[in-house]
């Protein structure tokens, strides 16, 4: 799994606020995306997952089944192939139930047509197996009610997009509101998938310790560009990244 | 009794075009307000085949139906990916653009004029009227029927997902825009089909019966039973066209005289209606359904013991 941008750019009013001539994620494992609040991390990701539409530039993603041009395709056709993003702002679907939610993003959607209509029972058993998998290792206060609490509903968002089975998994301040215990488990989580060979990472954090200890590569932005990329050590002793980011 | 049946039949096609909303507003979040303009489009084109064609009744709806869906199809391609004002402002134009064609197209519509007579399916039987009032009762059983079994469904999840929050349904894979454009057509031509149904029973086609009260009568149902719930169509048709159109226009032995007062009367009560549930019950008088109306579930009290 590789997604590849090549010159892409994204400019809001003619302020530009993404200029990456050449930068491709997925070959290391878990990385991590660090930078100044404002760097462009969050458009960078939107960029890549179609849901924000670049003012120039090629998105590209190899796997197993070929290479993939982004550029035509529409945010739900990049979900399809395996690419998926957890949000920084917090969002849910409010009518659906903690389980339904997950349930939700687990089926395909060429099991979601017309004549389910009439099926009998609504979710196949390996989908209930694997809400079910998460609900026992993160608990809720009422898995069959909605999320409530801010903690509740950014962990929702991340287990909506693990139960999924994503290729590549975009995290966009995944544990920015979730109590320490938690973000251990779902970064626990995290790494063992990856270890696994399941899914390579993306992950946004502000958390710097927690990018050295869980990142095997990390990318440095800083006002919309790619100022340094390497490994956590490299990135560390930047001096670079040093000054813009850690105010050395 | 044949009056009776006749604004039973009328009360039941409400209720099915209420039940419909429900699908498009309540449970996919599509503001409609074109009612009166695929109920419509359905009932003429069903005249226009029928008289001036001289197809038959059932077949004629049929191909209403099939026709109103396409132009559903087409009109949702265009308008179903703008902001929710847009789509209401769409739907709206669409059916006032229905109501001027009816009576500018004279050469199919006859105009203000009318068009008849159209004739019940089977009508040398004697039991015609009562035999295509149960029919039309049952097409409204099999809405409901198929509107509860969606709601329960793996297809009914994804559209209260987009109802909730399409971008975040399209970023898990769901197609929201092919789905959106599906149900609204099929939805639509069901309107239509409803229209087909009308036909025989207002016998004689007139512009005047394309009125936008018609639209308006089905949102203001929906909101006061309750968008989001599967029975909030028949509860709000009841206190609107049942309490007024029959039981009091039909029923009250009201002095002639009267007749202009009930119409305005009854859309001050419509309104003061709207306003009390608004104010008291947002959700209509049977709530919000299923999310809202569950018990709470009991490994949380059992979670609380082990606790204590
Ligand atoms: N929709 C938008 N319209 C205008 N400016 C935007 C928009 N989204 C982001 N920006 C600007 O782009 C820059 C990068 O934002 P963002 O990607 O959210 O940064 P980060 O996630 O790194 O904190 C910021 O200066 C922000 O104000
Ligand atoms: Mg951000």
């Amino acid at each position: 799994m590789r997604l590849t941008a090549t010159s892409l750019s994204k400019a809001y009013h003619g302020h530009v606020v993404v200029d990456i001539p050449n930068v491709s994620f997925g070959t290391h494992g878990l990385e991590g995306l660090i930078g100044p609040n404002g760097a462009g991390k969050s458009t960078l990701m939107g960029l890549l997952t179609r849901r924000i539409a670049p003012t120039s530039g090629e998105i590209a993603l190899e796997n197993e089944a070929g290479t993939h041009e982004l550029n035509a395709l529409q945010s739900h056709d990049v979900a399809r192939i395996g690419l998926i993003k957890t949000n920084q702002r917090i969002q849910g679907f409010d009518g659906l139930s903690i389980r339904d939610n997950l349930a939700l993003s687990a089926t395909s959607s060429d099991r979601e047509g017309l004549s389910s209509i009439f099926d009998r029972t609504r979710d196949a058993e390996d989908i209930e197996a694997r809400v079910a998998a998460l609900l026992e290792q993160f608990s809720f206060a009422d898995p069959d009610g909605s999320a409530k609490s801010g903690g509740e509903k950014k962990l929702l968002d991340i287990l909506r997009c693990l139960v999924a089975q994503p290729t590549m998994l975009l995290m966009d301040e995944p544990t920015a509101g979730l109590p320490d215990d938690i973000t251990q488990s779902v970064m626990e989580l995290v790494r063992k998938k990856v270890d696994a060979g399941e899914m390579s990472v993306v992950i946004v954090e502000h958390d710097l310790p927690m990018i050295w200890k869980y990142c095997d590569y990390v990318h440095f932005l800083s006002e919309g560009q790619m100022l340094f990329e390497g490994t956590p050590d490299d990135v560390r002793e930047n001096r670079v990244v040093a000054e813009k980011y850690m105010g050395v | 009794m044949e009056y009776f049946i006749y604004s039973l039949s009328l009360l039941v096609i409400y209720v099915g075009l209420a039940q419909l909303m429900h699908v498009q507003f309540g449970l996919l979040g599509i503001p409609n307000f074109g009612v009166v303009g695929f109920w419509g489009a359905g009932m003429y084109l069903t005249g226009v085949f029928n008289v001036s064609l001289n197809m038959p009744i059932l077949l004629s709806i049929l191909a209403a139906t099939a026709i109103v869906s396409l132009v559903a199809w087409a009109l949702g391609r265009m308008i179903l990916d703008r902001s929710g004002q847009a789509i209401l402002c769409a739907t709206l134009a669409f059916s006032s653009i229905i109501g001027v064609l009816v009576i500018s197209e004279k050469w199919l519509t006859n105009g203000v004029r009318g068009l008849g007579t159209i004739r019940y399916p089977f009508a040398s039987s004697d039991f015609a009227e009562l035999g295509f009032a149960i029919f039309i009762l049952s097409v409204v059983i099999a809405i409901f029927y198929v509107s509860i079994r969606l709601r329960d469904s793996r297809l009914g999840r994804v559209l209260l997902s987009i109802r909730d929050n399409e971008e975040l349904a399209a970023s898990l894979g769901k197609d929201t825009s092919g789905t959106k454009r599906l149900i609204f057509a099929l939805t639509c031509g069901v309107m239509a089909f409803l229209g087909g149904l009308s036909a025989p029973l207002k016998q004689f086609l007139v512009p005047y019966l394309l009125s936008p009260t018609v639209t308006f009568t089905v949102w203001i149902a929906l909101v006061l039973g309750g968008k989001g719930h599967s029975f909030g169509s028949i509860v709000g048709v009841v206190l609107t066209v049942g309490m007024f159109d029959i039981l009091i226009e039909t029923y009250l032995p009201l002095p002639p005289e009267y007749a202009a007062t009930i119409q305005n009367l009854k859309l001050f009560f419509y309104g003061f209606l709207l306003v009390a549930v608004i104010m008291f019950r947002p959700a209509g008088f049977l709530g919000a359904g299923r999310m809202g109306a569950k018990p709470k579930h009991a490994t949380s009290t059992t979670k609380q013991e082990a606790a204590s």
